[in-house]
């Protein structure tokens, strides 16, 4: 596997892959959807996916001495250190809002969600999105990236708008507070998040292997 | 002994099969692959490769089947399609680096033997390069890692003259170092110069599986011609009088 993911760190990735990390800063962006940030890291891999076309990676993968079933397996390990990456960024970033930012105004009086343990639960469903939508619907023919990246699209669309709807429900006001309220039942729901994403992406890239190894290319 | 053996070959689309097919590669030999546009030849040689997927037929490889043993097998095999670029825009000597770090038997010496034979700057991007020099880089990734087989799609439709009496003289090396060569082509003459065997295909079907000195001795003595282009020309020209006639 490690050849493998040199391969894609080196040949397959487009620079945009690395690039567009820089989309977690927006984490730190007030009266913004910082969601969207969780959507532009997936967005620079979808550029790697998309000069996987242009490059002929998948053929000139799948002739290499490995399994067919590793090319799948090796573009999930890239696609989840890029969003690992991105997260830890989030994370951070997250980390330093809650803490020595947390008395700042524009954060005080943020209309929309503050990052928080609960907003980086939702970058990781985010990420699974990506990897079930995109990712898994890419391996369905090994080429086509249209469909599964607007599925995807419209899937985060719908984690931002639950995402950014939550705190205004009464009860839920707790999670936007700028130094974080409740934490102990915000990093539970973003421990549920991580076993999510771990799970999903683990049954979406056995779908895709399957899938894959179907598919004439 | 055979490197590969291909029997009842059959792939199944809406407007085309390729029927049951057979033909084996003999160790050491260099097996011609031809056909018109269409005939089946890179249906054929995807299905050896686990590229697309047969609906019947047995491949194995050195006496192995590719299902059980598809790792293994292709540390052993070859492959350099003539009109697929890999990573236009990355260096060529990066593609080198990151294909050898996948075989353990990968000689760093030969490699750099056809870079010079074929006069391959490895600072070059394969989009800088022209095509003929494209099929020289698939060439050398593919022969670089002490294949025991090597399958090539049309490797000498992009080159000069030159440069494919050069290719036909790597395949004679090869032969001589017991390495099996099956190459597709429509440059048939290219064929007479090395090939050992022939398989001819036409419409999905099987023409001729056999040496290339005998099949050429039998289509003399049949009129159906005296050279591969004669002969290809011969069989499928009559289908097309049929067709009009029909």
């Amino acid at each position: 596997m490690k050849p493998l993911l040199n391969k894609e760190l080196k040949l397959a990735a487009s620079p945009l892959s690395y690039l567009f990390l820089a989309g977690a800063l927006m984490t730190m962006l007030p009266g913004y959807p910082i969601l969207i940030g969780a959507f532009f890291v997936n967005f620079g891999i979808f550029h790697s996916f998309q000069a996987t076309r242009e490059t002929n990676d998948v053929l000139y993968s799948v002739l290499l001495p490995v399994k067919k079933t590793d090319v799948v397996t090796a573009k999930y390990a890239f696609t989840c250190l890029i969003q690992l990456l991105g997260f830890a960024l989030a994370a951070g970033l997250t980390a330093l809002r809650m803490t020595a930012l947390s008395g700042a105004a524009p954060y005080a009086a943020n209309a929309l969600m503050n990052a928080s343990p609960v907003f980086l639960a939702f970058v990781l469903l985010v990420d699974l999105a990506f990897n079930v939508l995109f990712v898994g619907g890419f391996f369905k023919t090994g080429y086509k990236i249209g469909l599964p990246f607007l599925s995807f699209g419209l899937a985060t669309l719908l984690l931002v708008g639950v995402g950014e709807a939550l705190h205004f429900v009464p009860a839920l006001a707790f999670l936007n507070a700028p130094a974080g309220e409740r934490l102990g039942l915000q990093f539970a729901l973003l421990g549920a998040a991580a076993v999510l994403y771990a799970a999903g992406t683990f049954v979406a890239c056995r779908l895709a292997q399957r899938r894959f190894e179907r598919i004439d290319l | 002994m055979n490197v590969l053996d291909v029997r009842g070959l059959t792939k199944i689309y809406p407007k085309f099969t390729l029927s049951d097919l057979s033909f084996s590669v003999r160790e050491g030999s260099v097996m011609g692959f031809i056909g018109r546009n269409g005939a089946g030849k890179t249906t054929t040689l995807k299905s050896i490769l686990h590229i697309v997927h047969p609906d019947a037929g047995e491949i194995t490889y050195f006496g192995m089947p590719f299902a059980s043993h598809e790792a293994e097998i292709k540390q052993l095999v070859g492959y350099a399609g003539g009109a697929v670029d890999y990573y236009r825009r990355k260096p060529v000597k990066k593609l080198l680096e990151v294909t050898k770090s996948f075989y353990p038997a990968w000689d760093d010496a030969l490699c750099k033997k056809y870079l010079d034979v074929f006069s391959l700057d490895p600072e070059k991007t394969p989009a800088a390069l022209s095509e003929g020099m494209r099929v020289k880089l698939n060439l050398t990734l593919a022969l670089s890692h002490g294949a025991k087989l090597l399958v090539l799609d049309e490797p000498t439709s992009g080159l000069d003259p030159v440069s494919r009496a050069e290719l036909l003289d790597v395949f004679r090396f090869l032969r001589s170092q017991g390495i099996a060569v099956l190459f597709s082509t429509h440059i048939t003459s290219d064929l007479e110069k090395c090939a050992d065997d022939i398989t001819y295909i036409a419409k999905g079907k099987r023409i001729a599986s056999e040496p290339l000195p005998s099949f050429l001795a039998r289509c003399r003595e049949t009129g159906a011609g005296n050279t591969l282009d004669e002969i290809m020309v011969h069989y499928e020209k009559e289908d097309l009088y049929e067709a009009f006639a029909e």
